[in-house]
């Protein structure tokens, strides 16, 4: 009875731990729902809390060098539990917006593809949808 | 008994499942000077370190752009000198880790998985050596670099593999081993780039070979703050310096455009008009080939 109420514990443990957090399971599958044409290069951990007031909008920032005459996917994956849709906005080093996976008429998209011409450090900012709270990976591949 | 077991399990549980919720507001600017004052380097913030890691162009963009110009393998590329066991020190250690993880990188690309046994050998080596094995998935490595049809997943597992040990690395107040790691991986890729240019000198390559002046203050930036630690440091502080150095009149300039989007298959597809170019003699590029070669020729010798 002792080792099945542990075992119990244990595993509602893992659930909780995993449940709204990225997993290894969930890099791995992102990194391969890229397609079989892309190639994996590096991914981004996005766990953000709700805001303490609800105005400020957690983000997550990282940044990349992306080289000219390469193809990028960009493919955004939620975890189990995440309140809203993970969106990735890029700027470049004068901090203009070269992309976002969230349009004006409110689409989000599951991945983007990007033909860089400029190579150079660009920064990343990841959110949720309407500032939710959520967990997520962003995994960036190169396609032919 | 069983209770207490229940509420301190539950209790370590909710502290991991609220970790990491976090946002990152502080922004770091890279200085645009040419010279990194070391107590410049000195300030950088853990974020901004781990940053300058993803930064690095990674090996296995160098070896697809190589593949995308129908350049044929060629084994003497590799660093096929080092050998694990006479590696004395942790520098070596480290470094020769990063050179053989860019190696790893040339062989999956082009899928000379089964060459690569002998790098995967040595790369267990050194990452058990400097107390990082555990973060190297040897077996499962190996089964799929025998497996030609998962790619994918070797790609993946190598690539995270080297993502772990650097972030632990850095974690572990071991910011040294990482900053030698990422050279390493670096000076390898530029090392491939420069001895395939050569022989195909494309404009292509040798625009990538030139663009690497963005990122080489961000490695300069990240081994800095050791640069005095030993005669060993000192002496690869000096030489990524006389790399730079070379790289001093090489010009990158830039014509504006805007983005152009569309949808396709449910993503979207953005294809940036803004272009950047290189302009690079040929007299410059074949320095830069001169120092690489000589550098890393002179790292990969056994001790």
């Amino acid at each position: 009875m002792n080792k099945f109420l542990l075992t119990l514990t244990v595993l509602l443990t893992a659930g909780i731990m995993s449940y709204g957090q990225v997993t290894d399971d969930l890099r791995s599958e992102c990194a391969l729902s890229a397609g079989s044409n892309a190639k994996f290069l590096k991914d981004f951990r996005i766990e953000l809390g709700k805001s303490a007031n609800n105005k400020t909008v957690l983000r997550y920032k990282a940044s990349i060098s992306l080289w000219k005459n390469t193809k990028y996917r960009f493919s955004l994956c939620n975890s189990q539990g995440s309140g809203g849709k993970l969106i990735l906005t890029i700027k470049d080093n004068s901090n203009r917006t070269v992309l976002s996976s969230y349009d004006t008429n409110g689409k989000t998209y599951p991945f983007v593809d990007f033909v860089c011409n400029k190579s150079g450090i660009y920064n990343l900012y990841f959110d949720f949808y309407d500032g939710h709270q959520g967990a997520g990976v962003g995994v960036v591949s190169m396609i032919r | 008994m069983k209770g207490k077991v229940i509420f301190i399990t539950l209790i370590v549980a909710l502290c991991f499942a609220c970790r990491n919720s976090s946002t990152k507001e502080n922004e770091f600017v890279f200085p645009e000077a040419d010279s990194v004052p070391v107590s410049e380097a000195e300030k950088l913030s853990p974020e901004a370190i781990a940053d300058i890691s993803k930064n690095i162009t990674s090996p296995v963009e160098i070896a697809n752009l190589l593949q995308t110009l129908n350049v044929p393998f060629n084994q003497e590329y590799l660093a096929g000198s080092i050998d694990a066991n006479k590696q004395s020190t942790s520098f070596d250690k480290a470094l020769k880790l990063g050179i053989l993880g860019a190696d790893l990188g040339y062989l999956n690309i082009y899928e000379r998985t089964g060459s690569s046994l002998d790098v995967l050998t040595s790369i267990r080596k050194l990452a058990d050596d400097i107390n990082v094995g555990q973060f190297f998935d040897f077996e499962t490595i190996k089964r799929l670099s025998q497996n030609k049809s998962n790619l994918d997943s070797l790609l993946f597992l190598s690539i995270d593999s080297y993502s772990k040990i650097d972030t632990y690395l850095r974690d572990n107040n071991r910011g040294q081993l990482s900053a030698l790691m990422i050279i390493g991986v670096w000076l390898e890729g530029q090392y491939l780039a420069t001895q395939v240019v050569k022989l195909y000198p494309d404009k292509k390559l040798s625009d990538r070979i030139g663009e690497q002046k963005i990122i080489l203050n961000d490695l300069l930036m990240l081994i800095n703050p050791y640069c005095n630690h030993d005669p060993e440091y000192t002496s690869l502080c000096n030489d990524l310096q006389n790399i730079k150095d070379r790289y001093r009149d090489i010009r990158i300039t830039y014509t504006q455009g805007e983005p152009v989007s569309k949808e396709k298959n449910g993503g979207l597809v953005v294809t940036q008009t803004e272009t950047s170019n290189v302009g690079m003699t040929k007299e410059q590029l074949n320095g830069i080939v001169e120092i690489t070669k000589s550098i890393r020729d002179k790292l990969i010798l056994n001790k």
